[in-house]
């Protein structure tokens, strides 16, 4: 799950002061180029900069799994990578999970089976569940279990996502129609 | 008239109606927000734990790229303490003076033009300090004690003589540690003046109370100040207070006359924003030869920071939670240089839980008496101070059903005589008497000229499911169907509802919604009542019922008629109608208000050779009076039970004995539960609508958590025979 995309050049500065870099990436299947502070992470250019905060903060330290997404199909922590590691890479958000309109399977699958409270965790929950779909290690409630066991959830709906994501993969997994 | 006693006793499980945009990324949480123009705020954090400052040089952050002001207690004017709350006293002040009471106080705020900029400038200030050893133990001898602190001490009959007549007597001391809410979302305000106008967006759990504090600091009228907190990433009482970092970040925007954002990162959560306190608690019981508690002596003694006040009554619960004659409770609290504790999930029950319900395994053990049969045996079937019947109490039908669904009968008395491979195993349970609590609630219901219904008030949703309830209840009381029905909450504007906590938000604001809606019902009756056009005409609230988008007769169908038809036939827009809620009072009822009852049945594997302890099943059965939405509750207590497998096995804030400095203050170290150690859960709701409300429920947020770790702890005694009573229970004990 290890993800190092190869840094770019530096761009010009964009911040008064400090360096700056421009990125141009794929989000959710639309190009885009955005000039930022070296420093800034995947998570906060989704988040102040390109106002995408259905992916969220919880620790800001690759502990939690909040901020999970998919970079090339990948799920990545984004409060782990820097902006400028993403040039030329397709991002795939919470926002960009639907189909025509429609929610994702799992993201229906997560309300039938009540697989959140708070509903912090739950961008993060079900980005890596969609890719443990991807990655064939939803097999059993165990392996199902063991591969989640990155996403935290504080208000601990742990079985009611376990029950989710079980139901889309036997409902046919990422190609499920429901 | 449509009532909340037509309800059904477990609710139908509708999906949660903000499931939708929560699962899209849609909800919008207080830290999403931003606000043009905005600065942006990072802390700097006391690194002694006691002691004075000496002094702060700012220059160096001030000439950093980006930075607008360093904010220190030397340019910040003493700021007023915030006012008494429903809940106790507000924090002190920030950056009130020189002090420093614990590490990781806030000794000052940079803003800057971006997050990347204020927070490498935070890293630039430069504070010398004059340090003095720290309070930080329990039995420090420099340490001053409060004794009673909430007037909960209790006594009745004699204790000593109690003890003196059993035939069996236990003693024995338990003791836990730090545990910190640590909810998902980073806890964050931004503030933004208008004039004299302040909108906050915080992470609040209470956000009539955050909008009553600003006002009282900051010299404005309540109704200059809006607080919204329309959802939250989790809080289990970490937002039921202003915190100082909430004053600092309105400060911050009023001087700097632009918004001001602040996000505290992950190891700030852990100081700045309360923590369930650690305690030692000292528990003697009696009981007669054949299982009758004759003495429960409990004594507990938590820290308390050097100035600041924490609801914590550890002895307290075991007053009221089983018929004994002879009962004393004592709590202490002992202030020290640590951050200020907060309730966290169940607070004091969830420690006074684990010490009363380990003591009753050990008593039974004592006795050679099946550990549920003593419980059995002790039922409190009236109240046990008060004297009076319970308005509901079903913990007996939660011990049979219980026991019954986990197999409990199979299970053999006998300690470490059953083994699964290399993993001894054990089974153990205990019981719950929650108490009761609730506010007092305003609502307001409306119905628009479209036939749809608004219906809120300013509690919040912290994912208990407060807008689903709700939705479901009103639509059921107006006869609407749910999609017809939009809750507002989280919302200071809205009328003052009280705080997401103390398992008393949905009978508050449920019960005030209720009333709403029958008042709502009455408006649209009086309308009608001298209508030639209406079918209804000179109905009373008696004769109709909600149904079908409008009202109609009870006894005549046919005669009915709709909201919308109703208000565009004399020119309205909408009809509303506020309502309100108090709390039941015993003396008025009769009765003693009942908490919700429950009963967990936990088994565990625990490895021969590693000590390592996993839960392996867990049945829990509650009485919750009325539950609105099966689906909602069920995860209320399975998101409490897990807390409870966390307080058991994991969690421990650990504070540096010489520094004061918490040493795991982060996701990394500091061990909550994760999906892989979670099995898969039972519960089950009994009883019937409970008598102190029209609404009938009694709440379930807190619940699911206590007595779970005595389980935990009293079936690693039956697989081990190893008794544990520090928390958590980790391998080195176990070996």
């Amino acid at each position: 799950m290890t993800f190092t995309p190869e840094v770019p050049p530096a761009a010009p500065d964009s911040h008064p002061g400090v360096a700056g870099t421009t990125t141009a990436f794929t989000v959710n299947g639309t190009p885009r180029s955005v000039a930022a502070d070296t420093r800034v992470t995947l998570l906060d250019a989704l988040r102040d900069l390109l106002a995408l905060t259905g992916t969220k903060k919880g620790c800001d330290q690759g502990a939690c799994g909040a901020c999970t997404v998919h970079v090339d199909g990948r799920r990545v922590l984004a409060c782990l990578t820097l902006l400028a590691q993403c040039e030329g890479r397709e991002v795939t958000t919470i926002e960009g999970l639907s189909r025509d309109g429609r929610p994702h399977p799992m993201q229906e699958a997560f309300v039938r089976h009540d697989g959140f409270q708070c509903g912090y965790c739950t961008p993060g929950q079900i980005m890596s569940a969609v890719a443990l779909l991807r990655e064939d290690r939803a097999r059993t409630d165990k392996d199902i279990r063991e591969f989640m066991s990155g996403n935290l959830c504080r208000c601990a709906a742990y079985p009611n996502i376990v029950a989710a994501i079980r139901d889309v993969a036997q409902r046919g997994g990422v190609d499920a129609d429901l | 008239m449509s009532t909340a006693r037509e309800l059904p006793v477990v609710g139908p499980a509708l999906d949660r109606v903000d499931g939708p945009a929560k699962t899209a990324g849609q909800a919008r949480y207080p830290s999403d927000f931003d606000a043009p123009g905005q600065a942006h705020g990072a802390l700097v954090q006391s690194t002694i734990a006691a002691g004075r400052i000496t002094g702060i040089d700012t220059s160096a952050a001030e000439a950093a790229p980006g930075v607008l002001a360093v904010f220190t207690h030397l340019n910040v004017p003493p700021l007023p303490r915030g006012p008494m709350t429903g809940l106790g006293v507000s924090p002190p002040a920030p950056l009130r003076d020189d002090r420093i009471l614990h590490h990781g106080q806030h000794v000052a705020l940079v803003v800057a033009e971006t997050r990347e900029q204020a927070t490498a400038a935070a890293r630039l200030v430069r504070v010398g300090y004059a340090s003095v050893e720290p309070v930080l133990d329990l039995d420090d001898p420099r340490a001053t004690t409060v004794d009673d602190p909430w007037g909960l001490d209790s006594e009745r009959g004699d204790v000593e003589a109690g003890l003196a007549a059993s035939a069996v007597r236990v003693e024995a001391t338990y003791t836990t540690p730090d545990n910190t809410n640590n909810p998902l979302g980073l806890f964050s305000t931004l503030a933004a003046w208008d004039g004299d106008r302040l909108t906050v967006h915080d992470a609040t759990q209470w956000p009539s109370m955050v909008r009553e504090t600003l006002a009282h600091v900051f010299g404005v009228p309540e109704t200059s100040v809006r607080v919204l907190s329309p959802y939250l990433g989790g809080g289990f009482g970490a937002g039921l207070r202003a915190w100082p970092h909430v004053i600092l970040a309105v400060h911050a925007a009023r001087e700097l006359r632009r918004p001001v954002k602040l996000v505290l990162t992950r190891p700030q959560m852990f100081t700045s924003v309360g923590h369930r306190p650690k305690g030692v608690q000292h528990v003697r019981l009696g009981a007669s030869a054949d299982g009758r508690l004759l003495a429960i002596e409990h004594r507990g003694r938590s820290l308390l920071a050097a100035e600041d006040d924490d609801y914590e009554p550890f002895a307290a619960g075991s007053a009221v939670a089983y018929a004994c004659p002879n009962v004393l409770t004592r709590d202490q609290q002992v202030r020290a240089n640590v951050p200020a504790p907060v309730s966290m999930r169940a607070p004091a029950h969830a420690q006074g839980g684990f010490a009363l319900e380990s003591a009753m395994d050990e008593l039974a053990q004592a006795l050679e008496l099946d550990p549920l049969e003593l419980r059995l045996r002790n039922v409190a079937d009236v109240h046990p101070a008060l004297g009076l019947p319970w308005t509901s109490n079903a913990l007996r039908e939660c011990y049979a059903v219980g026991a019954e669904r986990f197999g409990w009968s199979r299970r053999p008395a006998r300690p470490r005589s059953q083994r699964d491979g290399h993993w001894l195993v054990g089974q153990a349970m205990a019981g719950v008497s929650y108490p009761w609590y609730q506010a007092p609630s305003l609502a307001r219901a409306t119905v628009t000229a479209d036939g749809h219904a608004v219906v809120g008030g300013s509690g919040m949703d912290i994912g208990t499911g407060t807008y689903t309830v709700l939705t479901q209840l009103s639509a059921r009381l107006l006869g609407l169907p749910p999609e017809r029905v939009r809750l507002e909450l989280g919302d200071s504007d809205l009328p003052k509802a009280p705080q997401a906590g103390g398992s008393g938000l949905t009978g508050a604001l449920g019960s005030a919604v209720h009333d709403a809606c029958t008042k709502l019902l009455d408006a649209f009756l009086d309308l009608v009542r001298d209508d030639p056009a209406s079918p209804l005409r000179g109905s009373a609230p008696e004769d109709v019922l909600a149904a079908d988008g409008g009202i109609r007769r009870r006894d005549d169908a046919d005669r009915s008629e709709t909201y919308d038809a109703i208000l565009a036939r004399h020119g309205r827009r909408e009809l509303s109608a506020d309502g309100s809620s108090t709390p039941a009072r015993p003396a008025e009822l009769g009765m003693a208000p009942a908490g919700a009852f429950g009963a967990h049945f936990v088994e565990v594997k625990v490895d021969e050779d590693l000590g390592l302890v996993r839960v392996s099943r867990l049945t829990t059965v509650i009485d919750g009076g009325r539950i609105l939405n099966e689906k909602t509750a069920r995860s209320q207590i399975i998101g409490g039970a897990i807390g409870g497998i966390g307080m058991a096995l994991f969690e421990d804030t650990i504070t540096d004995p010489v520094s004061g400095r918490i040493a795991n203050a982060t996701f990394g170290d500091y061990l909550v539960p994760v999906h892989a150690d979670i099995p898969a859960m039972d519960v089950t709701f009994v009883g019937e609508p409970d008598r102190a409300s029209p609404l009938g429920t009694k709440g379930v947020g807190e619940v699911g958590l206590v007595g779970v770790a005595a389980a935990i702890a009293n079936a690693v005694h039956h697989a081990t025979g190893i008794r544990v009573r520090s928390l958590p229970i980790t391998l080195d004990a176990l070996l």
